[in-house]
C-alpha cells in the first residue's frame, strides 16, 4: 500500500516512507478504514453541541448525502492537524473558534475563504460572518459579556469595569489566556476600556494585574459549572453559556456591558487537501440552512448567521437575530494578535502566576 | 540468608539478666502509633473515593457538599452513553493488550538485564525506564508524527504500542528488584540436583519471581486503563479510551457522570485484579 | 553476587531483543524526530523549507521564566516524592508484614484502588475535596472553624496533594515487595541481642530496604515531574510546570519545536538523576546495580 507523494521535494520523507511503508505499511493495510460510503471528517465540540449532532444533525446530513461523518471531539485539533501532511489532513472541515482558525490559515492549514458558489447560503449571512476579520466562515456566534449570580445581592451590572470592584474579590472568574479565546478576546477588551483601544498591549497588562485575585480555567464549560456552584459570582462569559440552563431555574444572568459585547464566532473553514471537497463544501451550506441553524441554535443559545432564521420568541428576545444587534457585537484583529501572541503568552503567564 | 544468633551460654544469661529495655507497655505505643499511622494513611488514600462515590450519586450537575440526595442518574446516563460504553470497552482491550505484551517484552528484557551480562547494562536500564521521564504529552505527538510519516494513520495496534512502552519500564523494574535479591543458590541446587538449565528456569526462577512479574503486570494493566497523555493523540473519532471521553467530558459537563464511570471503572478493575489473583496467584506474594 | 567468571553476554542477553526493537521504533524514532524538530524553524515532515536553529534552547535561557518554571517542576516533584516515602513506607512495610492473607488482599485492594479510579476522576475528586465550594472548606465553615474559604486549590500545595495520593500507591507497590523480602530473622535477632524496635528497624530493616526506596523514589519523581493532569486541574493555570507549558506550547502556540526543546531539557534532566539515583544506589548496596 503506497499511497502517491505529493511533492518531490522532500527526499528524506520519500526515502523513510519508502523503506518504512514496505515493511509497516503491508501490515497497515488490512487497518486503514476503507468505508463503503464516503467519509466527511469533521470537527466539533462536545457536550449540547456534541449530543445534538450525534443524535440528529449528523445522522440527518449522513442520510441525505450519502456519507459518513466522522466527528473528532478530542481537543486539541489543531496540533494533530498540524501534524498531518499537507496532502492527507486528518480533517476535511475543521470547526473552532476564530482565533484558531486564524493560526490554521497562516499555517496553511485551511483555505481561507469560503467559494460562494459552492456554498449558496453564504449569500444568506449578516455581514460579520464573511468579514474581513473572518477566515472561511462564521455559521454562529456569541456574546462575551459578564455572568453574574443574581442571589448575592451585586445589584444591577452594567459595564465592564465593575469586574475589577474589590467587592468581587474571591469570586472572580475569568480564563486562562493563553489557551482560551474569550480570554483573549477580553484582553484586548481591557486595551480599549483602559487604553487606545485593542491593539494597546501595555493597557491590557496593567489592567490585568489589577484583576487579581482571579480563578481562571481554560474552558467555559468550567466556568459555566464554577459559576452555578457559586464557585464564582461574577465572570466573563458568552451569553450561551448562562442561557442554555433556561428553564432550570438558575441564579444567575448575562449582561450586555455598555462598552460592547464581543463575537465568539463558530467557523467552518475546509483543508486545502482534502479529498472531498465537494462533500466539505455541501456541509458547510448545510450547516448555514435555516432549519439546522435553527434546532442548533436553540438547543445551545448561539445566535445563527443566517439572517433568514427565525427563532422562536425566547430565543428571539435574547440572541442576536437582528442586523442592528449583530451589528454592536466587536470583532477582533486576530490576524494581529497571533502574530503577537507568543509574546503575549509570556506576559501573562506571568501575570497570572500564582 | 542465615544469620544465626549466637547460642552461647553467656549470651543467654546476660539477656536474662539484663532488664528488659524496651518494656511492655512502650512496645504497646509503638505498636498503637503504627497503626494509627496506618490508618490516617488509609483515610487519606480512600477519602477521595468516597468522594467520588458520594458525588456519584448526587443528583445535582456539579460540585456541592453536601450532597442533597441519592440518584442513579449518573449511572443511567453513563450507561445510556454510547461514547462512554464504547470508551469502557476500548480501554480494557487496550489494556489487556497492552499488559500482555508489556509483561513479556518487560520480564524477558528484565532477564537480560540481569543475568545475560550485557555491556553498559546500567545505561540500558536507564534508557528502559525514560519513557516514564519524558512528558508523555510528547511521546504522544511525537508517536502520532511518526505514525503520520510512515503513513499509518491512526490504528489501535498504534495505541497499543505507545502503551506498552510507557508501561514497559514497570514491568521491568518490578522484575529486575525481584531478580536483584534473587538467591542464585536455589538455581544451583536444582542444577546440582540433576535439572537442565530449561528446566530449572521454568521450575525454580520463573515461579520464584512471579510476584515482581505480577506486580509489575498489574501496574501495567493499571497504567493503561489510565494512561491520558499518549492516548490523547492516538485515539481516533470512534475509537476513544475512556480518560479521554472523560477528560473532553469534563470540559462541557463537570457533574455525576463522571464519578459513575469512576466507580464502574473501580469495580470493573477489582474484578479483573481479583482475577488475576485467583488464576495466577497474588499469593504467592509471601517473602521468599 | 557477581561469578568470577566470565563477562561476556550469554544466551540470555538475546531476551533484550525484542524489547530493543520495541524502543527503537516506538521511541528513539519518534524522540529523535521530536530531538529533530527542537532544532529546526517548522516540522519538516510538512514544512518544505526548514532551517537549522538553536533559537528554541536559546528562548529558554534568555528568560528568566523558563528557568522559573523548570525548578518549579523539579520543587514540586522533590517535595511529592519526599512525602509519598513518608507516607508510602509504613503502609508498605505494614503490608509487607501483615501475617493474614485476607488482610494483605484488603490492604493491596485499599492500596490499588486509588490508582483504579483514573487520573482525570480522581484529580476531579481533589478539586471537590479542596475547592471553595467543597468538601473540606464546607466543613470547617458550617463548624465555624473558619470564616472565610481556604485558598487550598492554585497552589502548590493542592498540587503536592493531588500528585502524593496519585503516586503513593506506585511507591507502597515498590517497597511492600523489597521489605517483604528482608527475612525477618534479622530483625528479630537484632532484638535479641538487646535492640528496641525501633532501633532494629532504623539499623536493620531501614538500611537493607534502601534499594526499594530508592527505587520507588525515583519512579514517583519521575512520574511527578511529567505529571500533566494532575497539575492542571488542581493548580488552576497560575501553577506553571514543565508538562503544562509543553501542553501549551503545543495545543495553543503550535510551536512544536519549542516544546520538542522544552521535553528534551525535561528529559535530559531526569536522565541525569537517574543516573545519579543509579550511582548512589551502587554506592549505598555496596555492589553494583545488576552483576
Amino acid at each position: 500500500m503506497m499511497k502517491a507523494l505529493g511533492s518531490s521535494r522532500l527526499s528524506r520523507r520519500r526515502f523513510l516512507t519508502a523503506s518504512a511503508s514496505l515493511g509497516i505499511g503491508t501490515i497497515a493495510a488490512p487497518y486503514v478504514a476503507r468505508a463503503d460510503d464516503p467519509t466527511l471528517r469533521i470537527t466539533g465540540w462536545g457536550g449540547k453541541w456534541g449530543e445534538i449532532m450525534k443524535a440528529e444533525i449528523g445522522p440527518a446530513f449522513e442520510s441525505e448525502f450519502k456519507c459518513k461523518l466522522q466527528i473528532d471531539s478530542a481537543f486539541p485539533y489543531l496540533p494533530k492537524l498540524q501534524a498531518s501532511s499537507r496532502s492527507a489532513p486528518i480533517y476535511d472541515v475543521l470547526h473552532t473558534n476564530s482565533n484558531e482558525q486564524w493560526a490554521a490559515a497562516e499555517m496553511g492549514l485551511v483555505e481561507p475563504k469560503i467559494d460562494p458558489k459552492l456554498v449558496p447560503n453564504l449569500a444568506d449571512v449578516y455581514p460579520y460572518a464573511v468579514s474581513d476579520k473572518i477566515v472561511g466562515v462564521s455559521i454562529f456566534t456569541s456574546a462575551i459579556g459578564l455572568g453574574l449570580r443574581t442571589d448575592k445581592g451585586y445589584g444591577s451590572i452594567t459595564s465592564w469595569k465593575e469586574l475589577w470592584d474589590a467587592k468581587y474579590n474571591g469570586v472572580r472568574g475569568g480564563y486562562v489566556i493563553p489557551v482560551n479565546s474569550l480570554g483573549q478576546a477580553f484582553l484586548m477588551m481591557c486595551g480599549t476600556l483602559f487604553g487606545k483601544g485593542q491593539t494597546d498591549l501595555d493597557a491590557a497588562y496593567t489592567a490585568l494585574e489589577k484583576l487579581k485575585p482571579i480563578k481562571i480555567v481554560d474552558f467555559t464549560g468550567a466556568m459555566e459549572k464554577m459559576l452555578l456552584s457559586g464557585e464564582v459570582g461574577l465572570c466573563v462569559i458568552h451569553d450561551s453559556g448562562i442561557y442554555r440552563y433556561d428553564g432550570q431555574n438558575q441564579p444567575t444572568d448575562f449582561v450586555s456591558p455598555s462598552e460592547g459585547v464581543l463575537s465568539l464566532e463558530q467557523v467552518l473553514t475546509i483543508t486545502p487537501g482534502s479529498k472531498m471537497k465537494e462533500l466539505a463544501n455541501a456541509y458547510v451550506n448545510y450547516m448555514l440552512r435555516p432549519e439546522v441553524q435553527k434546532r442548533l441554535a436553540e438547543t445551545v443559545w448561539y445566535s445563527p448567521a443566517n439572517k433568514k432564521v427565525k427563532l422562536d420568541a425566547k430565543y428571539d428576545a435574547k440572541l442576536l437575530t437582528t442586523p442592528e444587534k449583530v451589528s454592536k457585537l466587536i470583532q477582533v484583529d486576530w490576524k494581529w494578535y497571533n502574530e503577537r501572541k507568543d509574546e503575549i503568552d509570556q506576559r501573562v503567564n506571568r501575570i497570572f502566576r500564582a | 540468608m542465615q544469620t544465626t544468633a549466637s547460642h552461647s551460654p553467656s549470651l543467654a544469661a546476660a539477656r536474662q539478666a539484663a532488664p528488659a529495655r524496651t518494656a511492655g507497655s512502650v512496645r504497646h505505643y509503638g505498636r498503637y502509633l503504627y497503626l494509627a499511622v496506618n490508618i490516617a494513611i488509609l483515610i487519606f488514600l480512600l477519602a477521595p473515593i468516597a468522594i467520588v462515590v458520594v458525588f456519584a450519586l448526587n443528583p445535582t450537575p456539579f460540585i456541592q457538599f453536601p450532597p442533597v440526595g441519592v440518584s442513579l442518574r449518573w449511572f443511567e446516563k453513563f450507561f445510556a452513553s454510547r461514547d462512554f460504553m464504547h470508551a469502557l470497552g476500548f480501554s480494557l482491550e487496550v489494556a489487556v493488550l497492552t499488559t500482555i505484551a508489556a509483561t513479556i517484552l518487560g520480564a524477558s528484557a528484565a532477564l537480560a538485564l540481569a543475568r545475560g551480562n550485557l555491556p553498559g547494562a546500567r545505561l540500558i536500564v536507564a534508557t528502559m525506564l525514560s519513557p516514564l521521564m519524558l512528558p508523555a504529552i510528547l511521546t504522544g505527538l511525537a508517536l502520532f508524527q511518526t505514525y503520520v510519516l510512515l503513513d499509518v494513520g491512526r490504528p489501535t495496534w498504534g495505541l497499543v504500542a505507545g502503551h506498552t512502552l510507557v508501561t514497559l519500564p514497570y514491568v521491568v523494574r518490578t522484575t529486575l528488584a525481584v531478580l536483584h535479591n534473587f538467591d542464585t543458590r536455589l538455581e544451583e541446587a536444582a542444577q546440582n540436583l540433576g535439572a537442565s538449565p530449561l528446566r530449572t528456569f521454568f521450575e525454580v526462577t520463573l515461579p520464584l519471581i512471579k510476584p515482581g512479574v505480577l506486580a509489575g503486570a498489574i501496574f501495567a494493566f493499571i497504567v493503561s486503563f489510565d494512561q491520558f497523555p499518549v492516548s490523547l493523540f492516538l485515539v481516533s473519532p470512534g475509537n476513544e479510551t475512556l480518560p479521554v471521553t472523560l477528560f473532553n467530558y469534563l470540559k462541557f459537563d463537570l457533574d455525576g457522570t463522571i464519578g459513575a464511570a469512576s466507580v464502574v471503572s473501580i469495580v470493573l478493575a477489582f474484578v479483573v485484579v481479583i482475577g488475576l489473583d485467583r488464576t495466577v496467584g497474588l499469593r504467592s506474594y509471601v517473602k521468599l | 553476587m557477581s561469578s568470577a567468571a566470565t563477562t561476556r553476554p550469554n544466551g540470555l542477553a538475546l531476551f533484550i531483543l525484542p524489547s530493543a526493537l520495541l524502543f527503537a521504533l516506538f521511541f528513539f524514532l519518534p524522540i529523535g524526530l521530536m530531538a529533530l524538530m527542537s532544532v529546526l524553524t517548522g516540522n519538516p515532515v510538512v514544512a518544505p523549507k526548514v532551517a537549522f536553529t538553536t533559537r528554541h534552547y536559546a528562548r529558554m535561557i534568555d528568560d528568566p521564566f523558563y528557568l522559573e518554571v523548570i525548578w518549579t517542576t523539579i520543587r514540586i516533584g522533590l517535595v511529592t516524592t519526599l512525602v509519598a516515602l513518608a507516607i508510602g513506607y509504613p503502609l508498605a512495610h505494614w503490608m509487607a508484614r501483615i501475617k493474614s492473607r485476607t488482610g494483605h488482599a484488603l490492604l493491596l485492594m485499599a492500596v490499588l484502588a486509588p490508582m483504579l479510579t483514573g487520573i482525570v476522576v480522581r484529580t476531579f475528586a481533589w478539586m471537590t475535596l479542596l475547592s471553595d465550594k467543597g468538601v473540606v472548606n464546607q466543613t470547617l465553615m458550617s463548624l465555624g472553624v473558619i470564616g472565610q474559604p481556604l485558598k487550598l486549590m492554585y497552589t502548590e500545595t493542592g498540587i503536592v496533594v493531588g500528585l502524593v495520593h496519585i503516586y503513593v500507591p506506585f511507591m507502597v507497590l515498590t517497597l511492600t515487595g523489597v521489605i517483604g523480602r528482608i527475612d525477618e530473622r534479622l530483625e528479630q535477632a537484632a532484638e535479641n541481642l538487646g535492640a528496641s524496635p525501633l532501633r532494629a528497624f532504623l539499623e536493620v530493616t531501614l538500611p537493607l530496604s534502601l534499594p526499594g526506596i530508592l527505587a520507588g523514589s525515583l519512579l514517583v519523581f519521575a512520574l511527578a515531574i511529567s505529571a500533566y493532569v494532575t497539575p492542571i486541574l488542581l493548580g488552576g493555570f497560575q501553577i506553571m510546570t514543565l508538562p503544562i507549558l509543553i501542553y501549551q506550547q503545543i495545543s495553543a502556540n503550535f510551536n512544536v519545536g519549542f516544546a520538542a526543546a522544552l521535553g528534551i531539557v525535561l528529559l535530559m534532566l531526569s536522565l541525569g538523576l537517574v543516573v545519579a539515583y543509579n550511582r548512589a544506589l551502587g554506592l549505598v548496596s555496596g555492589q553494583r546495580e545488576l552483576q
